[in-house]
């Protein structure tokens, strides 16, 4: 029975691995943009969801709805002013740009957080499920449903509304949309916005499951940049796929090599997919 | 998808790039300079953190005093610190420019055992005194050196009372189940542990290695609920056992004991862990309910905690008190030798055999010092109660961890 809860493990991990890289994986296929700020955005929503919920007992749950129009503005504005000045130039000039704001905002928060890990504790905590044999924890079920369900409307929101729409027309082909009549440089701000907002929102999911600390913004780059590249990029199904894919892959390659080669087993799997299957495991069809 | 190879590589060189950042002040005639690499920023900041602390209050209480006496003149003690950004070959480098361009006096080394080796061969290269207030593993200290001296004794002095204690006082306590940080101290002690289990009879039941950066533990706690241990040890910093606390909370995991080294002798690992903590125990180096009566420039162990504590606003643990250490030890030896002259004072710390806050101090042939009893902590109410030795004995030992 041991399998049953590694594979219900897996799973409740890979929702949240998908929670953090949808956003990623937004920004580099429409924007062709390599977010390094993406990590920083989920520990500040992470700060966020901590200090409300330590000063005024704001859930967690309901900090996702402050976060995710506070993150989208910031998203919003950062493009606007500053990386659609340089969207034309080569991929490595916007990944320096954001690593440089990445390096910004990381030793802010290390200077107006410190480095301590910190813990946002629920009182009473949510406890556990048991279905059978397998156990669950209720905050990472229910993070992991909401994970599932902002992927999900950002699936929905890119295939059914206008402005979505406008951003997969962008993504497919910038001058032919441009002649479209679609405002090019407002469709990355928008893209840009809701790859923040995926950020910041899933920030205040992760803060109920893992300690906060500026240090932990790599982290959640890595897993993101890896999960991108396994589910293919620019699909909403691709990261939500690549992510369910890494949750599985760590969990099991746990139980059967050890856990120091989790993350081995991950990177492998990378450097496979890259060779056998380099547009990733969705290809680039469904560009939603 | 070779820009994401190109963009890897850069980004591995631009993490790579960034340099020393030094800071500290003027170099004077009467100033003893003491250098110290800490990995001030990075993964374990916290635990750098917590080592300027003591360093600086040890700095700060001799020169209130006046400095330290050498001969017939005082001088006043200034620490040059160079963040080496928790990069261990950066630490290697940063001990090579205290010693040559920044031409500091003597040296404490850069945290844990690992970087601490690896600076050790370029104190030894300059027969630079160097004292090691953060590194407990036998390996650091079995090249041979002569200017190397640690105030951690070696990881077994820590598990064989922990195991001795279990034995007596939790007869049913067979299986064990053991997790470590794959890195050098943390996977050391797993393995004193697995001894000091096997050596009384009991079962090691499961033994893995996480690496470093883990966030989620749930593959390997499950196994681990399946052996049904009665002992769960677990090795890591603060970051890992907090996270890995709360997994096994998840997961439903509950045993007589569970111990974890290093984190719960923090109040950190309290703060973030809360109810959760509840009955772990662990064991360090000093506990601040140890009365010792010391020669140093802080006397009792009741004095440090209270000059600690006014500075600080908060009870000392073993860490900072460790580097606070460091600095009674190296001013002793510099009191008798009467002069900074590196080897004369070498020669102190190696013959010395006194009591400090800290608690006797002695090293032995290598340079670890040997004169400690390790107390065993455990959390109970939410604070650090000393259940061993006997000597500063708060409270006894409780068994059941949720």
């Amino acid at each position: 029975m041991l399998w049953l809860q590694i594979l219900a493990n897996g799973l409740v991990l890979g929702g949240l691995y998908a929670c953090i890289a949808a956003g990623f994986s937004l920004v580099w296929g429409v924007l062709n943009v390599i977010n390094i700020l993406h990590g920083s955005f989920i520990v500040l929503g992470g700060y966020l969801a901590f200090y409300l919920h330590m000063h005024f007992g704001v859930h967690p749950f309901v900090s996702i709805l402050l976060a995710a129009p506070l993150f989208f503005a910031l998203g919003y504005a950062l493009q606007r002013s500053m990386i659609n000045r340089m969207i034309a130039a080569p991929v490595l000039l916007t990944l320096t740009l954001t690593f440089g704001l990445d390096l910004m905002l990381s030793n802010a928060m290390l200077t107006a957080f410190t480095a301590d890990f910190r813990k946002l504790i629920l009182d009473p905590p949510l406890g556990i499920v048991s279905l059978g044999p397998v156990v669950l924890p209720v905050d990472r079920l229910l993070a992991m449903v909401l994970a599932l369900a902002l992927t999900g409307l950002l699936y929905l929101l890119l295939s059914r509304s206008r402005i979505g729409r406008a951003i997969v027309a962008v993504r497919m082909d910038r001058e032919a949309a441009s002649l479209m009549g679609v405002d090019v440089k407002g469709v990355y701000a928008i893209t840009f916005g809701l790859g923040a907002l995926m950020a910041g929102a899933s920030g205040p999911l992760l803060a109920m499951i893992f300690p906060i600390s500026p240090l932990t913004g790599p982290v959640y780059l890595g897993k993101a940049f890896v999960i991108c590249v396994l589910g293919g990029l620019g699909s909403v199904p691709g990261a939500m796929i690549g992510g369910l894919a890494l949750g599985l892959v760590e969990s099991f390659g746990a139980l059967w090599f050890g856990s120091e080669h989790a993350t081995t087993l991950s990177f492998v799997l990378l450097i496979v997919v890259l060779l056998v299957r380099p547009e990733g495991l969705l290809g680039r069809k469904g560009y939603a | 998808m070779k820009t994401s190879l190109l963009v890897s590589a850069m980004m591995a060189g631009l993490v790579g790039l960034g340099g020393l950042a030094v800071t500290g002040t003027a170099m004077g005639q009467d100033v003893i300079r003491v250098g110290a690499p800490l990995p001030l920023t990075g993964p374990l900041a916290p635990d750098a953190a917590k080592q300027q602390q003591g360093y600086n209050l040890w700095a700060e209480t001799a020169n209130a005093a006046g400095g330290i006496k050498v001969g017939n003149k005082r001088m006043k003690v200034e620490i040059v610190y160079v963040d080496y950004q928790s990069n261990t070959p950066r630490a290697v480098q940063a001990a090579e420019r205290l010693i040559t361009q920044d031409k500091v006096d003597f040296l404490f080394s850069p945290f844990g055992s690992g970087a601490t080796k690896a600076a050790s061969s370029v104190s030894e290269k300059y027969e630079m005194p160097t004292i090691a207030a953060t590194a407990s593993s036998e390996q650091v200290y079995d090249q041979g050196y002569k200017y190397l001296f640690g105030t951690f004794t070696p990881n077994q002095t820590l598990t064989e009372p922990l195991a001795d204690m279990v034995k007596k006082q939790a007869a049913g306590v067979q299986r064990v189940a053991i997790l470590a940080r794959n890195d050098l101290f943390p996977l050391a002690i797993a393995q004193e542990m697995e001894k000091s289990a096997k050596k009384r009879g009991m079962n090691v039941v499961f033994f893995d290695k996480y690496a470093i950066g883990t966030l989620d533990h749930s593959a390997a706690l499950a196994q681990v609920k399946a052996q049904a241990p009665h002992w769960i040890f677990a090795t890591g910093y603060i970051n890992d056992l907090a996270i890995m606390k709360k997994q096994m909370a998840d997961l439903k995991i509950e045993a007589p004991v569970v111990t974890m080294i290093t984190a719960p002798a923090f109040k950190e690992f309290i703060d973030a862990t809360g109810k959760g903590s509840e009955n772990i125990t662990t064991a360090a180096w000093w506990h601040p309910a140890a009365r010792y009566k010391g020669k140093d420039l802080f006397g009792t162990t009741e004095n440090y905690n209270k000059l600690f504590a006014a500075k600080y606003k908060i009870e000392p643990d073993y860490s900072p008190a460790s580097a606070s250490a460091a600095g009674a030890i190296l001013q002793m030896a510099i009191e008798r030798a009467g002069t900074i002259d590196r080897k004369k004072v070498r020669d102190e710390l190696a013959k010395m055999d006194d009591m400090t806050f800290w608690g006797p101090v002695k090293f032995g042939p290598t340079g670890q010092i040997t004169s400690l009893e390790p107390p065993v902590i455990q959390i109970q109410g939410g604070k650090h109660i000393a259940i061993y030795p006997p000597a500063i004995r708060q409270g006894e030992l409780r068994l059941g961890v949720k």
